[in-house]
């Protein structure tokens, strides 16, 4: 199974690239006089240059072989050049990336917890006051992310000073792996973990909840009361099985948190991709916006892989069919 | 609540009686939605003996054994009568036995019974056994549990051991339920059953689900782990000839009542009540002899509508007037104890011939029954 799923990641990455290259090499008329036209004159070499190579005019070469010199190029790392930064594309995202992938992977994480072990109890205690959480998570997670941003941005952050807000960490610290450091990096990342979290919550919580109930009828959780096993262990002989549903969607949830978390970045401040990306559009900057859709794409094709992975050792029965 | 025997009472009364079910009744749902599945059954197991309780699908055994032993899920209620189960207490010095009234128990009291005395073996063992954890966890989870001082590996070998016992090599412990076939799983259940030296084990059709051969593989060796252990056991089944083995003693239920209780040869040699007769004719029978099966015409009641008469009389070759209007009881028949709850045997000279075989001519039952042909299917 684990292969099949992986031999699909690299399709997909593959379609994911190729439409990349391609895509600009498709527009019409000439965009590149169009965007050195609003560069308002200070064009530089290298600009015209980078936006040349970025749409492939000027190349004299034909679409194959520059499909096999952008391969080349992204395998050895370089991306092109950023047109308003005049930096290459690839570091900007390497300081930027990382705090998108932290802020999403911890946001991920944490929500799928909560998530699960709030519905593993809403579940097996059914029926309960506890029933109460759920229209308050559903709540939440239909109000846009942007929207729920702002407002605890604006209630508890700029008003109740509760948290520090905008940027990732305070200026008063120097970066690096000390421990002011991270704990101003986490001080700072609670609002926009909380307002991911608050907003996919939801999903895995009613998904579990489901699932428990389904299991709670299940035979060997009638078997694990039989044997006189402490009430925990009989939660856990449930639990154990309805997280595999939550797990197997992981994957697919990624995808849409990532979509959230660039707004919440946007709101936030946060010095990751989400802003990157916002200028990018904003100017026009080609390079950029390739390099960010297919750092994003990977970046969720990898998550994907070990949602998967996770999935396959957890479920002992898709090691099997893997086999046969 | 007032009039029962107090512990003490009962312990004498009744000194090899382990589990003692009185007057039961378990319904499904409540107030005007209630559906009668179990009504006033009486039932006592004794001391490592074999209760076999028979009855076609839907007649509330299940019901009967869950609600019994307080592992009835809801919309299951037990809405009366009491259950009294009888051990060896491991907790006293002097190893006295015990009596603890099983409707009252606390939820720390009942887990502390549960599967160190009363275990249990479901149809489907594929679902009763967890598919994400392997065999050997399932052994340790239950010996670590009840058996805290148990070492890891005396855990391990206690498992290896309970697993020779039913014929299966300990390198099973690793694997997962998927992994083995049907009758391995099986074994595994009747293994974990045993692994706590219960006072009772409770198997619920455990064989329905395997195919003939494998089938009697399992009856034997539970009939000959049952005598090497002395456990006692329920054994329900709707195939009656699956109990004529291994049973002391059969109770065949019908619509949630107990119709016919007999000692197994008697019962099977020589059936009392219409419907004990109908489930020997529609079950293939012990020796080599090829005869027809029949099937008992119709269905068994919707327990949901009033019953009047007998629950069965709808059905029945030989019902008259009375049983439309009536329900029998249960009660004494003879000097042999074994019971009916059947109009027919009030006027001796009236019992049709097929309900008054003696239990001597046993064993041949089926090909001398033309009886109640007339409701073949
Ligand atoms: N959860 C439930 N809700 C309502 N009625 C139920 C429920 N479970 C069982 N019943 C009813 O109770 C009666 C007895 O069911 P039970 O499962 O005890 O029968 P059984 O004799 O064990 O049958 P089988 O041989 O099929 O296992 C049936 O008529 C059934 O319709
Ligand atoms: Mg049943």
């Amino acid at each position: 199974m684990l292969l099949r799923r992986l031999s699909l990641y690299l399709v997909t990455a593959w379609v994911a690239i190729t439409v990349n290259f391609l895509l600009p090499r498709m527009m019409p008329g000439n965009p590149v006089q169009q965007l050195i036209g609003k560069l308002t004159g200070q064009v530089t070499v290298q600009q015209v240059r980078a936006i040349e190579l970025a749409f492939g005019i000027g190349l004299h070469q034909n679409l194959w072989d520059q499909y096999i010199g952008y391969w080349h190029q992204l395998l050895v790392g370089n991306l092109g050049v950023s047109i308003t930064l005049s930096t290459p594309v690839s570091s900007v995202l390497q300081s930027a990336v990382p705090w998108t992938i932290g802020l999403i992977g911890v946001s991920t994480i944490l929500s799928f917890l909560v998530g699960t072990v709030t519905g593993t109890l809403l579940g097996w205690f059914r029926g309960s006051r506890l029933d109460s959480l759920i229209p308050v998570a559903t709540f939440f997670q239909a109000v846009p992310y942007f929207f729920l941003g702002t407002v605890v941005l604006l209630v508890f952050g700029s008003n109740l000073h509760w948290f520090p807000v905008l940027g990732a960490y305070s200026q008063s610290v120097t970066p690096g792996w000390h421990w002011d450091f991270v704990f101003s990096l986490v001080r700072y990342g609670e609002l926009p973990v909380i307002t991911i979290v608050l907003s996919s919550v939801a999903g895995w919580m009613l998904g579990m909840r489901n699932m428990m109930i389904t299991m709670i009828a299940e035979d060997f959780v009638l078997m694990a009361v039989a044997k006189g096993l402490p009430r925990r262990k009989v939660i856990m002989h449930a639990a154990r099985n309805a997280v595999l549903p939550s797990v197997a969607n992981l994957s697919l949830a990624i995808g849409l948190v990532v979509s959230g978390a660039l707004l919440v970045e946007l709101v936030f401040n946060y010095p990751g991709v989400g802003d990157l990306l916002l200028q990018a559009v904003l100017n026009e900057d080609y390079p950029l916006i390739q390099g960010i859709f297919l750092v994003i794409t990977m970046t969720v094709l990898a998550a994907n892989l070990l949602a998967d992975v996770f999935y396959f050792v957890l479920d002992p029965r898709t090691r099997t069919e893997a086999a046969v | 609540m007032s009039e029962r025997p107090t512990t003490s009472e009962a312990t004498t009364l009744e000194d090899d009686t382990v589990l003692a079910i009185e007057d039961f009744c378990v319904d499904y749902g409540w107030g005007d939605a209630a559906v009668r599945a179990v009504n006033h059954v009486n039932l006592s197991v004794r001391r490592s003996r074999v209760l076999g309780v028979a009855g076609e699908s839907g007649s509330g055994k299940s019901t009967l054994v869950y609600a019994a032993t307080r592992l009835l899920r809801p919309p299951g209620v037990i809405s009366g009568g009491h259950v009294s189960l009888t051990f060896d207490d491991p907790t006293s010095s002097d190893a006295k036995r015990r009596t603890v009234d099983l409707l009252a128990a606390t939820p720390s009291e009942l887990r502390a019974i549960r599967w160190s005395q009363v275990s249990i073996v479901l149809q489907s063992a594929l679902n009763a056994l967890n598919p994400v954890l392997r065999i050997g966890h399932e052994f340790d989870e239950v010996l670590s549990t009840h058996r805290p001082g148990m070492k890891k590996a005396q855990r391990r070998e206690r498992a290896a051991e309970l697993l020779s016992l039913v014929g299966l090599n300990a390198d099973r412990l690793a694997r997962f339920p998927h992994e083995l076939s049907g009758g391995q799983r099986q074994r595994v259940m009747i293994a974990l059953a045993l692994a706590l030296d219960p006072q009772l084990v409770i198997m619920d059709e455990p064989t329905t689900a395997l195919d003939v051969v494998t089938q009697r593989e399992i009856v034997n060796e539970l009939a000959q782990l049952r005598a090497r252990f002395g456990f006692s056991m329920i054994f329900i089944t709707h195939d009656l000839s699956l109990l004529v083995e291994l049973a002391d003693d059969i109770a065949v239920m019908y619509a949630g009542n107990v119709v016919e209780w007999a000692p197994a040869n008697d019962l099977y040699g020589a059936p009392r009540h219409p419907y004990t007769l109908g489930l020997l004719n529609s079950s293939p029978p012990l020796s080599g002899e090829r005869r027809e099966l029949v099937g008992i015409a119709g269905s068994p009641p919707d327990l949901s509508q009033p019953i009047a008469g007998c629950s069965f009389h709808d059905r029945c070759p030989f019902a008259f007037e009375k049983c439309s209007s009536q329900a029998p009881e249960l009660r004494v028949l003879d000097d042999s104890g074994r019971k009916v709850a059947c109009w027919l045997h009030d006027s001796p000279a009236d019992v049709p011939v097929a309900l008054r075989r003696r239990p001597r001519d046993a064993t041949r039952v089926g090909a001398q029954t033309p009886s109640n042909a007339e409701g073949v299917v």
